[in-house]
């Protein structure tokens, strides 16, 4: 099942090393387009966890099992991202984040062929609906 | 002598139900509902191929048994040229080509025959990017051989007159083919001093494309997406002038389908399961099934 909400509230957790150490947490979105889109017309901005800004650089996607720099992305322009699979949101944190409420959020948009220029926003490309999406989340 | 009446069939577009394809929305939820309107056709996007652009043997016989038990034929598919898909270049001819190659095979495939094809665009008037031409005609034999035709949409804010649509078919008549033509969106005829708050939609200032822009380029007009953005209780769409639409087109001998295209945005899928089923009481109206 995947939720109405862009951010997912099943996904949310800390993450762990091949040690089984904390080393991070992760979260789940999906674009709410129409359509699914080539990885290469994404387009991601910085991630927040409770106020604090993640620089986009330090954030890792995870698509269909594969995880993606944001840079890695813009070249891909044979896989396919479907609208009903959720990307996994990766954050490096050691000790992760506690059990608790946080809010989580991450800026993101596309480029495709139909939209004008003067319609984007010049590094995120086209959300419709808005560029930043949080929510708060209940981690476990 | 006046040409035989046509016959066109009733369809959906799965575009409809954007609200729920996002979530758990299954393809039978969809053939079940149009099969329920009495629907006979079916028009989906490339991305409700699962795993698009290779789908599994298994779900191309999925496909193949949804049609079967809900007697629905593939009527239209929805897909995209996107020459700007790399943000630092365009693509080269040939990748355009190989692009388009690739959707016609997998239209093919799925018994496919006409394409809404979306040709990239630099302005918010659609006007198809310089050279588009290289990338189309070079695809028109493989058109040819995988049986689509390439139906390059005229949609709101795009009117008849448009400049472009003249090159379209000066390039329909250079080449002489009949595998490219155009997707009419009903939404190139709405009346913008009619749209109120219940069509979901902000007030728009485009003008609309009349009857005589429609009689003048019949012959080119392969498939058509019945766009409404609301359907009011007495079975209408105030903004589109439905009336006269379909009965231009049957008169004038058109046997394609008509799918119907909710872009309303509403969020709400008992609304827009309603609304697809007023939208089909009109359509049986107008046609007499």
């Amino acid at each position: 099942m995947v939720e109405k909400e862009i951010v997912q509230a099943r996904g949310f957790r800390n993450t762990r090393d091949a040690k089984g150490n904390v080393d991070g947490f992760q979260f789940r979105i999906k674009t709410g387009y129409y359509k699914g889109i080539w990885l290469s017309q994404f387009r991601v901005g910085d991630a927040k966890v409770d106020g604090e800004t993640i620089a986009r650089e330090d954030v890792i996607w995870e698509i269909n099992g594969i995880e993606y720099t944001p840079d890695e992305m813009l070249l891909i322009g044979d896989t396919y991202w479907q609208v009903a699979t959720p990307a996994t949101v990766k954050i490096r944190r050691p000790g992760g984040l506690e059990q608790g409420y946080h809010t989580v959020g991450v800026s993101f948009g596309w480029y495709c062929n139909y939209q004008a220029p003067e319609r984007c926003h010049p590094q995120l490309g086209t959300n419709w609906a808005g560029y930043y999406w949080e929510r708060e989340l209940l981690l476990v | 002598m006046s040409p035989a009446k046509g016959t066109p069939k009733r369809g959906v577009s799965l575009f409809s139900y954007q609200c729920m394809k996002n979530c758990s929305a299954t393809l039978e939820d969809y053939f079940e509902d149009l099969a329920d309107m009495g629907a006979t056709c079916i028009e989906i996007l490339a991305s409700d191929v699962e795993n698009y652009p290779n789908p599994s043997t298994a779900w191309v016989d999925k496909w193949f048994g949804l049609c079967e038990k809900y007697g629905i034929t593939p009527g239209g598919y929805g897909h995209w040229c996107d020459t700007k898909l790399y943000g630092h270049r365009r693509l080269t001819t040939d990748e355009a080509v190989a692009n388009l190659v690739r959707d016609f095979k997998l239209a093919n495939l799925l018994g496919f025959h006409r394409l809404r094809t979306k040709i990239t665009t630099e302005t918010r008037n659609n006007d198809p990017e310089p050279g588009w031409e290289k990338y189309i005609e070079k695809a028109l034999p493989f058109a040819e051989k995988y049986d689509v035709v390439i139906g390059s949409e005229i949609h709101d804010p795009t009117v008849i007159s448009t400049p472009h649509v003249a090159e379209y078919i000066k390039f329909i008549e250079r080449t002489g083919t009949e595998h490219f033509g155009f997707t009419l969106d009903f939404s190139t005829f709405q009346d913008p001093a009619k749209i109120n708050a219940a069509h979901f939609r902000p007030p728009v200032d485009d003008p609309a494309s009349t009857r005589e822009d429609l009689l003048g380029i019949l012959p080119y007009v392969r498939h058509c997406h019945a766009k409404f953005y609301f359907m009011s209780e007495d079975f209408t769409e105030p903004a589109i002038p439905y009336e006269w639409i379909v009965p231009t087109l049957v008169d004038n001998g058109y046997s394609d389908c008509i799918i119907s295209e909710y872009q309303g945005g509403s969020k709400d899928d008992a609304f827009i399961m309603d609304q697809l089923r007023r939208h089909h009481v009109m359509l049986k109206r107008l046609l007499g099934y």
